[in-house]
């Protein structure tokens, strides 16, 4: 064999390779946005799911088949995403998927998998909505599970850290324009009124908003003890960077966002002591997730050994383990099947959040309930636990959704 | 009252930032009739290249080297971009040229870059000053006076130099100014350079203050075209009225409105201009000959 020829001959059987594997594996989708402004979610969940599905892989797969992952960017834009919906489902024939990082996009894209009866699992996006769109006796069954801390709990959690911790009575509400933004604020008008308050300014912004004087001069001559907020990472930095220039600093209580790097890099200092409903903070504080974070961190290598996005790295991580149960469960990659192996999962998933005991039902698609979920907070740039108690206690079961068939 | 004057003062500077990306505008469609519709990408593109620099230098030696990028990648837009457009009398080929580059542009910086957002250091104390109750950060006011300084500076080469002098003799009659002698060509080239190394400029200005990032260009880069528009494309003061109506207006409705509504006003009154003065506020209508 001369030297011209020896690439030629390694792609070939390269290419033998890969076409062997294709034909024989498990297609898994994975949707989230990898480019852009909630990027860091879209990446670290990817990269969680990917480091699942290599640990499976390594075990053997399932069914004796590998893993695939079909990785598609849907750049948190809605129209995107039903493009990536249909590609996945019609070209790339799927048997499930998981991702999905912006409940704008879970909301546009996912009829597609329930019209193909092709299960999801929404493992970061939060919106209350998104498990709930086809219910009986509409939709006889519904193919969309998620293992995320969804907005009516988050919203109840800021609402509870705001006024029965702190004690606070008033309240301003700052949250963007998106779909996540808007039913997020809509989330924690609700909860506040369950608590007979009234927050006294409900302020919007867009994405990409360089100057918060308005929202935040409107907060705070309404006497505003604290403010409550449901937005990503840069414009979150920015209401904390303007409350620095008014001088005017109130704590900062808001949905899960508030732990993303791209908040605690861009805000400093003046984010500090941001707090925030929490799956999954980075400590090794169980062997499950030492050994996680240690995977994590030697095979992405993350600037100074900070997960991006700790909580979606988790639930990607966590998303693929009880998927792969459901299809070994079914014994077959059939989507009906996967459905109601999910709905009845025999087998405990021990995941990085929480141990997964029959984590859904038929009629509960909701893995994570408000007990799981802790208050993190920023402190020297990382996120850390808000209360002790939380990091001794830090694994626990579902509340009362365990299956009782 | 401290309040609206605090709104006025926060409105100003995010004003001046509009105007002088507006300002960039002016300056290629006075010499030429055809805009740079990337100018909020060369504004991200100053801001990006100013912050890998200011790794290696302080923030003010910088400047002048974003300044030269600036001027080098106007060249760029309107050698491949315009020029083509220009010489085969296209009407509307640079829209479509000057658009398509400046999403080429993004996305070049995104691979670049990355797709984060990123804080660009401040090189004034973040620490905001105070003058009875109103508080300013030093960058707004560098902002303020910094777009002005530019506005000023590119106004006194076009009158006091020859070359600025040529500039504005194209500006008046590009055939005549042909005839005259001078390389109107040229000065096509030499004002697209101008106007993208103002939007440089105004990259490292405002950086230190919002974030820096592939896609703070589009959001600006529109707002100052509405100014350019409300102000009037050949009017040096309308670009800097219309800029700080804008900042102001969208400061101010969004604290006395509501914060859904900030943006409407301003909008409101490029409909209003466009209807009744379509030349904008400070603009001359040049009647055209057919």
């Amino acid at each position: 064999m001369n030297i011209r020829t020896m690439p030629v001959v390694a792609v070939l059987a390269f290419a033998a390779s890969c076409s062997a594997f294709a034909a024989d594996s498990i297609k898994i989708g994975v949707s989230g946005p990898y480019t852009g402004g909630s990027s860091p979610m879209g990446a670290s969940m990817r990269d969680g799911v990917r480091l699942a599905a290599a640990e499976i892989n390594a075990k053997g797969g399932i069914l004796g088949r590998k893993i695939e992952l079909v990785e598609r960017d849907d750049q948190a834009q809605n129209d995107r995403g039903v493009q990536v919906a249909q590609e996945l489902i019609n070209k790339e024939h799927v048997v499930a998927t998981v991702g999905y990082i912006n409940t704008g996009v879970s909301l546009a894209s996912q009829r597609f998998y329930e019209e193909a009866k092709i299960p999801v699992i929404n493992n970061v996006s939060t919106g209350s909505l998104v498990t709930k769109q086809f219910l009986p006796p509409e939709f006889p069954d519904n193919y969309i599970f998620r293992n995320a801390a969804n907005d009516t709990i988050q919203s109840a959690m800021i609402v509870r850290e705001a006024i029965d911790v702190n004690k606070y009575t008033k309240v301003a509400i700052l949250a963007d324009s998106t779909n996540y933004g808007q039913l997020g604020r809509e989330d924690l008008e609700k909860a506040l009124a369950a608590k007979n308050i009234k927050p006294v300014a409900v302020e919007k912004f867009n994405v990409k908003d360089v100057d918060m004087t308005a929202q935040l001069l409107k907060a705070k001559e309404a006497g505003a003890q604290a403010i409550l907020t449901y937005a990503i990472g840069p414009e979150l930095a920015q209401i904390a960077n303007g409350m620095e220039k008014l001088g005017w600093k109130v704590p900062m209580i808001g949905s899960w966002t508030l732990s993303m790097a791209n908040f605690i890099d861009n805000a400093g200092k003046n984010g500090e002591g941001a707090r925030m409903p929490q799956t999954f903070i980075q400590e090794p504080n169980t062997p499950k997730r030492k050994a996680f974070i240690a995977a994590y961190q030697q095979a992405y290598n993350p600037p100074n050994g900070r997960i991006p996005s700790p909580v979606s790295a988790a639930q990607g991580y966590d998303s693929m383990y009880i998927l792969a149960a459901a299809i070994k469960q079914a014994g077959d990659t059939d989507g009906v099947k996967i459905r109601q192996a999910l709905e009845n999962l025999q087998e405990k998933v021990d995941g990085v959040v929480t141990t997964y005991d029959h984590p859904y039902t038929h009629d509960d698609h909701e893995a994570i309930t408000m007990n799981m979920v802790v208050m993190g907070q920023v402190k020297d740039g990382h996120v850390v636990y808000a209360n002790a108690a939380d990091k001794a206690n830090a694994v626990r079961e579902k509340a009362s959704g365990k299956a009782k068939k | 009252m401290e309040i609206l004057a605090q709104l006025i003062v926060s409105g100003i500077a995010l004003g001046m930032i509009y105007a002088l990306i507006a300002f960039g505008y002016q300056l290629t469609f006075a010499t030429s009739g055809t805009l740079n519709f990337g100018q909020g990408e060369a504004l991200m593109l100053g801001a990006l290249v100013g912050l890998t620099l200011v790794g290696h230098m302080s923030y003010w030696l910088m400047i002048p080297l974003v300044l030269v990028f600036g001027a080098l990648q106007g060249i760029f837009v309107e050698r491949v971009g315009v020029q083509p457009a220009i010489k085969t009398k296209s009407e509307f080929g640079w829209i479509m040229t000057t658009i398509s580059l400046a999403i080429i542009f993004k996305n070049v910086a995104e691979n670049i870059w990355g797709h984060d957002d990123i804080t660009f250091p401040s090189p004034l104390p973040t620490e905001p000053l105070q003058f009875m109750g109103i508080r300013v950060l030093p960058m707004e006011i560098l902002v303020v006076v910094g777009a002005l300084a530019i506005m000023l500076a590119v106004e006194l080469f076009n009158r006091k130099s020859i070359y600025g002098k040529a500039v504005v003799a194209t500006s008046n009659d590009r055939d005549a100014a042909g005839l005259m002698g001078i390389n109107t060509g040229m000065v096509i080239t030499f004002s697209y350079a101008l106007s993208s190394m103002t939007a440089a400029f105004a990259g490292v200005l405002v950086a230190p203050l919002t974030l820096t990032g592939a896609t703070m260009g589009v959001v600006l880069g529109l707002k100052a075209f509405a100014v350019a528009i409300i102000g009037g494309l050949n009017s040096g003061m309308g670009v800097i009225v219309g800029g700080l109506i804008l900042g102001i207006a969208e400061t101010t409705t969004g604290y006395y409105v509501s914060t859904g509504y900030k943006d409407v006003p301003g909008l409101l009154l490029l409909l209003l201009v466009l209807a009744i003065k379509p030349a904008g506020m400070f603009g001359k209508s040049v009647i055209k000959k057919v």
